[in-house]
């Protein structure tokens, strides 16, 4: 069995599965049955000044029968007073002692704020902190939140604040509503933190009741924009993920974060740069115990890998991520459609012949069965058909070989350019 | 319909010109095509114009003097 134990910037804990700041770590007996379950770590819930929420604050998207497949909330951060959460953080970290408990705060952008509540937070004995400058409601409104996240040189100062008193490392959570994560990324290591955490939520309306008119959800009739989260914005979450783990000046470890349920997802975030992961919807959705499923398809997928640690997954697709102009323009794959897995229901036909390259004919074998076959040359490999196909084995992508030589846009660009310059110059002439 | 026969014209074009002799002079890319001048190996002989409208040419083209660049150095 592989060890899964990791080590986040100086925070341990037996295995990469942290719960997020959010609902479900309000309280030390949350924490506490999570610990129970099987979760090496958690972030309580934001602290700050005690807030007071609305009644009706979450909301789901489903999607074709499956339910949550994004989840929106408009609940802030703690609304109990920090001293309350301050004994149930010593008490948890009593009994669980490996266990990580990071706090994760939230205070108006002033030196003096983040000293007082780093110094009375850490006196308890958290392992770590976690400056929430993410959240995108409620807060942000009043100057926090994803507010402050947005500005980098906010970002940096509140850092650094929190550098001058912290004793233990600083975990800096950022907000995926900004046009690019890595600068506000940047400006936290700048700022001096150990690690990053993202993505927090998405800015959202989860939908507008048809017969009422009214906002999903909506507090007496009104509504206000909340965050996103859950399954549907992993892939948004990964690529930000991606994106901080492969430039060269964010240089901290990060946890992942954004719509990761199962452990495959896990995998994926922690391939693609996370030393750990948090999960909030998943939990959520199914409760604290699906961290059992995750930590048995963990330690089954590295016994397969045949990884000693979790640990050598960390950042191992990083460098396969890359930009568009880098990639081989001769690379080519093609579909096939297998027959004897087609259920003749002419999706692929109907999605290529609409929407894409017409290049799936509609025929008749031999034996008078109607059948589907890709032009392969006329075929650009869009992987679209394979998407649609409902059925299992029935379309394959296959890479086939071009002929030509690997030649990326921005080389071939540089031809271009060299080109164009004798066009103008045999013009001339 | 048949955009592999749209390109292989093009491509039929470019090999044709190439194994007479031309070599790729110059390149101008418009919106409505790249505009490839192939001249003679011969200094002062003549030379030839392709409008390459198809993506796969545009790229055949382009491959080819990448890696007769790449083979150079």
């Amino acid at each position: 069995m592989a060890d899964l134990s990791i080590n986040l910037a100086g925070i341990k804990s037996p295995n990469p599965f942290w719960l997020a700041s959010a609902p479900p770590t309000n309280t030390g007996y949350q924490v506490q049955r999570a610990f129970e379950a099987g979760w090496g770590g958690a972030v309580w819930k934001t602290l700050g000044d005690p807030i007071i929420n609305t009644s009706s604050r979450f909301a789901a998207v489903n999607f074709n029968g499956q339910r949550v497949a994004g989840f929106n909330n408009i609940e802030l951060i703690t609304d109990r007073p920090l001293d309350v959460n301050l004994k149930e953080i010593y008490e948890t970290k009593k009994r669980f002692p490996n266990h990580a408990v990071v706090a994760s705060l939230m205070v108006e952008p002033k030196q003096e704020k983040w000293h007082e509540i780093v110094k009375r937070v850490e006196d308890v004995g958290v392992d770590g902190l976690e400056l929430n400058f993410g959240c995108p409601h409620g807060m942000a409104e009043r100057g926090m939140g994803a507010a402050s996240g947005q500005q980098p040189d906010l970002v940096e100062a509140q850092t650094y604040w929190v550098k001058e008193v912290a004793k233990t490392p600083v975990i800096v959570k950022l907000t995926p509503n900004i046009t690019d994560i890595t600068v506000t990324a940047r400006h936290a290591v700048k700022g001096g933190a150990d690690a990053i955490s993202l993505i927090n939520t998405i800015n959202s309306l989860a939908g507008v009741d048809i017969h009422t008119w009214n906002t999903v959800p909506h507090i007496g009739g009104k509504g206000a924009h909340g965050g996103y989260c859950g399954p549907a914005v992993k892939p948004i979450a990964l690529n930000m993920v991606a994106e901080c783990a492969r430039h060269p000046e964010v240089t901290v470890p990060i946890s992942g974060i954004g719509g990761i349920s199962t452990w495959q997802d896990v995998v994926e975030f922690m391939l693609m740069g996370s030393t750990a992961i948090q999960v909030c919807t998943a939990a959520m959705h199914h409760g604290f115990r699906i961290v059992e499923e995750m930590i048995d398809g963990l330690n089954n997928y590295l016994d397969e890998k045949g990884l000693a640690s979790v640990t050598e997954l960390t950042g191992k697709s990083v460098s396969k991520y890359s930009n568009w102009g880098d990639l081989n323009l001769n690379y080519k794959v093609v579909a096939r459609i297998n027959e004897e897995n087609c259920i003749n229901c002419n999706k692929c036909h109907i999605a290529c012949e609409d929407t894409s390259h017409q290049c799936i004919d509609m025929l008749t074998n031999a034996d008078g069965k109607a059948i589907l076959k890709v032009r392969e040359e006329d075929c650009v490999g869009c992987n679209l058909c394979s998407i649609v196909c409902p059925a299992e084995g029935a379309i394959d992508m296959v890479e086939i070989d071009s002929g030509l030589p690997p030649m990326t846009w921005n080389e071939r660009q540089q031809v271009v350019g060299g080109l164009s310059g004798a066009y103008s110059k045999a013009e001339v002439v | 319909m048949s955009a592999y026969d749209d390109f292989a014209k093009e491509k039929q074009d470019i090999d044709d010109l190439l194994a007479r002799g031309y070599t790729v002079a110059g390149m101008l890319e418009t919106l409505d095509g790249a505009k490839v001048k192939f001249d003679e190996a011969k200094p002062g002989s003549g030379s030839v114009e392709l409008l390459l409208l198809t993506a796969d040419a545009r790229k055949y083209v382009t491959t080819l003097v990448f890696a007769g660049l790449e083979k150079a150095q």
